[in-house]
């Protein structure tokens, strides 16, 4: 699978802080690629990037196979569709003119705009002026401006941000149906690990402007692998005799945690631990959640 | 380019930007109404030079303010709904400076059309003195145009700029008056002052006899130099102001 958006060593520097440091985001096509991360961590500022509405101090972009300069930014960009931070709207002007606006702009068939805000489900309110829409309506505009000219790849930036429960849900509907439907490619940006985690196949994970894990959302489950805890009467000669038998262990709290293993192996560490008259009082299975992961790798608390 | 510029023209849709053009236009008139209620017939014989004079004064701070206002009324609608940070993947950055400008021109040059009309009418009505001076009107046209165009330019860059419009708006009064009071200053300094150019680029002079406090206007010579001063301001201006926008990250 080819990838649609390629960077290598990408920086930003502002000052003397790096907000954005060596990043090499591979997105495939096809996939919706989460790119998650704390708040500040840099994932606005890389879109941005991409996009060329910032300026890297050092790396390269590639778009569609193509590296991106000044020259043919805006040529690359025909068939990016973008909904960068907030929607972008003319306030005093109704859905359907700030539409056509951006459809002219583009250059793109009028149709288009009545499709779009079907996509979106807005073709009731397209004559309301957006000034008086909710949040969510306007980041469903903010959408249908970004699918005006059915892009082959479409960057969102925190779509959900500031929206309700049931508006969250309807975007993710939306977004999850655009590959299908469209054979669009997505990137999708945000903060919650569990918005990610319903919506992405592929998922980068920045922390402090660095790109600290890369893979499929099926990987990153793996990382949440079982393990056993288990605690005896007398941990430090437990934490000997495991060692003298080449069994990895980690004490925590109370608990010794060592890797998952067969009944059979368990049983024989609990004979043996008997046979030294060390009482084993608890074996609990425990698993790594998404959210420890999440947090292991940005260092950061997890926003659910 | 012609779409962009369509596009200004939808937003404004609904902003009453000719309405903030017809109410200085209306104080314009106004105020040469006013101007010219107390004159004799024998100052009405002067009546084009009285104008002529008149005008560029009052445009000193009529002008600026119709500037700041449209440059402002064009620009706030970007920052408020955040629309630069999409319309710079569309079209070029410099291509939406440009739009504004001529967009934005198209009001400047009504406004001095309407000033023109203020002046021709009232000549007409008031049947001034001797012939139309139509190449000295025609002058006025074109220096108030240029005066105008490079002040406009300066403050859309200043409001495509700064999102907070409270930063052009008071740089453009400000202007205004320190333009008007310009006519004190020595010729050297006024024509570092922008908004001084209506003054420097004037057809008109005026003597005042202080034991007759009879006026008495005469022609003068056009200051060349003075209008390709400002023909470089306005080139200067607008490259910056377009290398700084297009420079500007969003």
């Amino acid at each position: 699978m080819s990838n649609i958006i390629e960077t290598e060593g990408l920086s930003k520097q502002y000052g003397n802080i790096y907000r954005v440091k060596d990043v090499d985001l591979k997105v495939p096509e096809g996939a919706i690629y989460g790119f998650l991360g704390p708040n500040g961590a840099g994932k606005s500022t890389t879109l941005k990037m991409i996009l060329g509405l910032a300026k890297p101090t050092e790396g390269e972009i590639a778009v569609f196979g193509k590296r991106v300069n000044s020259k043919n930014r805006l040529e690359n960009l025909k068939n990016v569709g973008s909904l960068i931070e907030s929607p972008s709207y003319y306030g005093h002007l109704t859905g359907e003119e700030n539409l056509r606006i951006f459809q002219t702009l583009r250059g793109v068939p009028k149709q288009n705009i009545t499709e779009v805000l079907k996509i979106v489900r807005l073709e009731n309110q397209q004559s309301k002026k957006v000034s008086q829409y909710s949040l969510g309506m306007k980041q469903r505009l903010g959408l249908a401006s970004a699918l005006l000219g059915y892009p082959r790849l479409l960057i969102l930036d925190e779509p959900t941000n500031g929206l309700d429960p049931a508006g969250i849900q309807e975007m993710r509907e939306l977004i999850q149906s655009l590959p299908q439907k469209f054979g669009m490619t997505v990137v999708v940006s945000s903060h919650l690990l569990s918005e990610i985690d319903q919506l992405a196949t592929r998922v980068g994970i920045i922390r402090e402007g660095e790109l600290v894990y890369q893979d499929s959302l099926t990987k990153l489950h793996q990382y949440s692998k079982q393990h056993l805890a288990v605690r005896t009467m007398n941990n430090e000669v437990t934490k000997s005799f495991l060692s003298q038998n080449g069994v990895a262990w980690e004490a925590e709290d109370d608990y010794l945690i060592i890797p998952q293993m067969k009944d059979t192996m368990m049983a024989e560490i609990s004979k043996a631990l008997g046979q030294n008259n060390i009482g084993l009082v608890r074996i609990e299975e425990r698993k790594k959640s998404l959210e420890d992961i999440f947090l292991e790798l940005t260092g950061t608390a997890v926003s659910l | 380019m012609s779409a962009a510029i369509g596009m200004e023209v939808l937003k404004t849709k609904g902003r009453k930007i000719w309405l903030v053009v017809a109410v200085m236009m209306a104080v314009q008139l106004l105020w040469a109404g006013w101007a010219i209620s107390n004159k004799d017939a024998n100052d009405l014989a002067q009546g084009w030079l009285f104008f002529l004079y008149q005008f560029p004064m009052l445009n000193c701070i009529i002008m600026p303010v119709i500037a700041a206002v449209v440059a402002s009324r064009l620009s706030d609608v970007e920052h408020k709904g955040q629309t630069f940070k999409l319309l710079e993947t569309i079209i070029p950055a410099q291509r939406i400076f440009a739009a504004k400008f001529i967009w934005g021109s198209i009001y400047m040059l009504g406004a001095a059309l309407g000033q023109l009309a203020i002046m021709i009418g009232m000549g007409f009505v008031l049947h001034f003195g001797g012939p139309v001076p139509w190449s000295a009107l025609a002058g006025y046209l074109f220096f108030t145009l240029v005066v105008s165009l490079t002040i406009y330019i300066f403050q859309q860059g200043v409001s495509m700029l700064v999102a907070n419009q409270m930063v052009p708006m008071t740089l453009g009064l400000v202007g205004g008056f320190i333009g008007l009071f310009s006519m004190f200053f020595p010729q050297g300094l006024q024509k570092l002052i922008l908004w001084s150019y209506y003054g420097v680029l004037m057809q008109v002079g005026m003597n005042w006899d202080e034991a007759t406090r009879a006026t008495d206007f005469y022609w003068t010579a056009i200051d060349w130099s003075g209008l390709g001063l400002i023909l470089v301001f306005f080139v200067l201006i607008y490259g910056i102001g377009r290398i700084l926008f297009v420079r500007k990250e969003v």
